[in-house]
């Protein structure tokens, strides 16, 4: 008896979790299959689970837009810029918080945190104008240079908790061969923290790739659109019929890269949000 | 050389990185000096140098793009500064207008605060479901945890977004497809799902009516009753339904505070639940008695961080509403009000102070809950 119920607990268990997993993954499921269809079976107003027929059209023709390709190239510039610079000076930053004792760095690392508290929006006006000052509006260097100094508190957090785990007695050793602290940091502790090197990686190019407001703002011209603010504009309310075929079509090539990404990297990221709490 | 935005940038980062190279070292010698003019050792003195050479690209970014801007719009939000005219102090009058007669601003207002009342506790409540049956610890476990996470590294790329714009369609979506058949296949469904409609527009119509003080939206729902049999949410149709889209969002969106209750589940002793076993507590009251107060420090966390985040969402609003103009304003949010507010004239002293305030009101809320976290969450049950 207690054995029946509990296997009839543990099939209730799958069942709902199984459920759960359809109802969080079906967005991408339909995105998928909408990009398959004809344009008269995405608007059809029955359910079609699965298109009748396979079709690759409206793949084809998103990738003959030059508007699609700028823009995938423009996003692919300006997060791989971006992501360089970013992932670098958190690391330097980092090693400063958790391998070196320097005086004030106490205050300076709680004012880091405190920057946590503070929403982006606060910033985005004042930061606008000083953009406009450096004649920056209307291009890529709004998006890309801030991140050069350390932008993401959370994220030098998360790496500062990974450095601070390293034996001191590497560093020590390595400072009386005469190791300066820049080769130590290159040559010891970067190697040694390569998973939330990756997290973190993972966490900004998600970021980057995802960003919305910030191309909005200031990329201005079409030759500067993102993959995100140009496949907003493929969906138009003035049209009488939509092109959902190709918007879906544009929407899985513009997701396949975070796809890409999170399957390889999802076993760092998973745990370090469990161990770190932070949000990505 | 503006001509090729590619190489105008490449060029910009070369110089940045100088720019940062060259910071670096100088507040690192500078430090250093201080560090001997101090009578510092040697040792200690060539720490302070690499301390700060390190630190220094945090530092200096700070203090060029976080304190120099905030300290700038705090001034600019006390003049009618516009990009390329010539700034005129006028002291407390765009604060005055924001609240008092911005109908506009009042209804970001009262869409963030309706998120954040009923979008938040259904983000939480479905992340602590999903947690839960995923802490059962069957096979696949790993599977199930990334599948839940998913949405948070796709979700709010503005693709996916439209993906659910088309979803959500009233006529055709699939969301309203399935609704209707399986009203048409079920009485109770049926019932279930009028009741619910029901309920939804008469809330909603409240809040519509706070925000333009003007009930008869809502009005109109009581005075009609039950819906017809047929009737389907009408997601991205009407401003009685605007702002539940975007809720429908966020809670797709809770794979981050799953992974944070996780940890708290784990983190709670077998034996305790084990003893309560022994003596003959039911798993629901287990959960009630023990699983849920050792949550409640997590259930804060998740209730803080949620907060400040559902007080900052833009990009849903965007996607779903930026180009139906009429349906718009229902489902406005702070953010998405300052972007339309500042950018559309580049009334920088006026952005300046919609900004100031949203940072009070998250400052304020922040502070509040903090106060009020000895009421309820249980940090020493153990």
């Amino acid at each position: 008896m207690r054995r029946l119920s509990r296997f009839l607990v543990g099939g209730l268990l799958y069942v709902a979790l199984t459920g759960a997993s359809i109802l969080m993954s079906f967005p991408l499921f339909w995105m998928v299959s909408t990009s398959l269809k004809s344009l008269e079976e995405a608007n059809a107003p029955r359910i079609i689970w699965i298109p009748s027929q396979v079709l690759v059209e409206a793949y084809r023709s998103v990738l003959a837009d030059p508007d699609f390709i700028r823009a995938y190239v423009n996003s692919a510039f300006y997060a791989a810029l971006a992501l360089a610079g970013t992932l670098l000076s958190i690391a330097a930053v980092a090693y400063a918080f958790s391998r070196l004792n320097w005086p004030g760095k106490n205050l300076v690392f709680a004012l880091m945190l405190s920057t946590l508290m503070i929403p982006a929006q606060a910033l985005i006006v004042p930061q606008y104008v000083l953009f406009n000052e450096l004649r920056w509006i209307g291009t890529f260097n709004p998006l890309i240079i801030p991140g050069y100094f350390a932008g993401g508190a959370a994220m030098v957090f998360l790496l500062r908790q990974a450095m601070a785990q390293i034996p001191r007695e590497l560093d020590e050793s390595a400072f009386i061969d005469g190791a300066s602290h820049l080769q130590i940091w290159w040559e010891i502790t970067l190697p040694l923290i390569k998973a939330p090197l990756a997290t973190v990686a993972t966490f900004l190019f998600v970021a980057y790739w995802n960003n919305l407001l910030g191309p909005l703002l200031y990329a201005q011209s079409t030759k500067l659109y993102t993959l995100p603010v140009y496949v907003a504009t493929l969906y138009n309310i003035n049209n009488t019929v939509q092109p959902w075929p190709s918007i879906m079509a544009a929407a899985v090539l513009t997701t396949v890269p975070l796809f890409a990404v999170f399957f390889f990297a999802q076993r760092f990221i998973l745990e370090s949000v469990v161990v770190s709490g932070l949000k990505g | 050389m503006k001509d090729s935005p590619y190489l105008f940038t490449l060029l910009s980062t070369a110089g940045t990185l100088v720019f940062i190279i060259v910071t670096s070292l100088g507040l690192g010698a500078l430090a250093r000096l201080g560090a001997r003019l101090a009578g510092r050792n040697r040792r200690i003195q060539e720490e302070t140098f690499a301390g700060y050479m390190f630190a220094a690209p945090w530092i200096v970014g700070f203090l060029i793009f976080v304190v120099g801007p905030m300290l700038a719009s705090l001034y600019w939000s006390f003049t009618d500064f516009r990009l390329g005219r010539p700034l005129e102090v006028v002291g407390l009058e765009n604060y005055a207008r924001l609240i008092l007669e911005d109908r506009e601003f009042r209804g970001s207002l009262v869409n963030t605060l309706f998120l954040t009342v009923f979008g938040l506790p259904l983000q939480i409540g479905a992340a602590l479901l999903l947690a839960v049956l995923l802490n059962q610890k069957t096979r696949g476990e790993n599977v199930f945890r990334a599948t839940f996470y998913l949405p948070v590294i796709l979700g709010f790329n503005a693709a996916v977004l439209l993906c659910w714009r088309l979803m959500l369609n009233a006529g055709n979506g699939i969301i309203d497809q399935v609704i209707r058949a399986l009203a048409q296949a079920s009485p109770v469904f049926s019932y279930v799902n009028r009741g619910l409609i029901y309920i939804v527009e008469v809330v909603n119509g409240f809040f519509l009516g706070l925000t333009n003080g003007n009930f008869t939206l809502m009005n109109k729902v009581l005075a009609e009753g039950l819906p017809a049999a047929n009737r389907v949410p009408m997601w991205i149709q009407t401003p009685l339904w605007s702002k539940m889209s975007v809720i429908l969002l966020i809670v797709w969106g809770c794979g981050t505070m799953m992974l944070i209750f996780l940890a708290g589940l784990n983190a709670i002793p077998r034996e305790l639940h084990e003893a309560a076993e022994v003596d003959g507590a039911t798993s629901w009251k287990r959960f009630w008695k023990i699983t849920f107060p050792l949550l409640t420090p997590y259930i804060f966390y998740n209730l803080v961080v949620g907060m400040i985040a559902m007080l900052q969402i833009f990009e849903p609003v965007y996607v779903l509403y930026r180009d139906n103009q009429p349906l718009a304003p229902s489902a406005y949010s702070m953010v998405y009000y300052l972007y339309q507010a500042t950018f559309r004239f580049n009334t920088i002293g006026y952005g300046s102070a919609i900004s100031w305030l949203i940072l009070i009101i998250i400052a304020a809320a922040t502070f509040v809950q903090f106060r009020l976290q000895n009421r309820w969450v249980e940090y020493d049950v153990r």
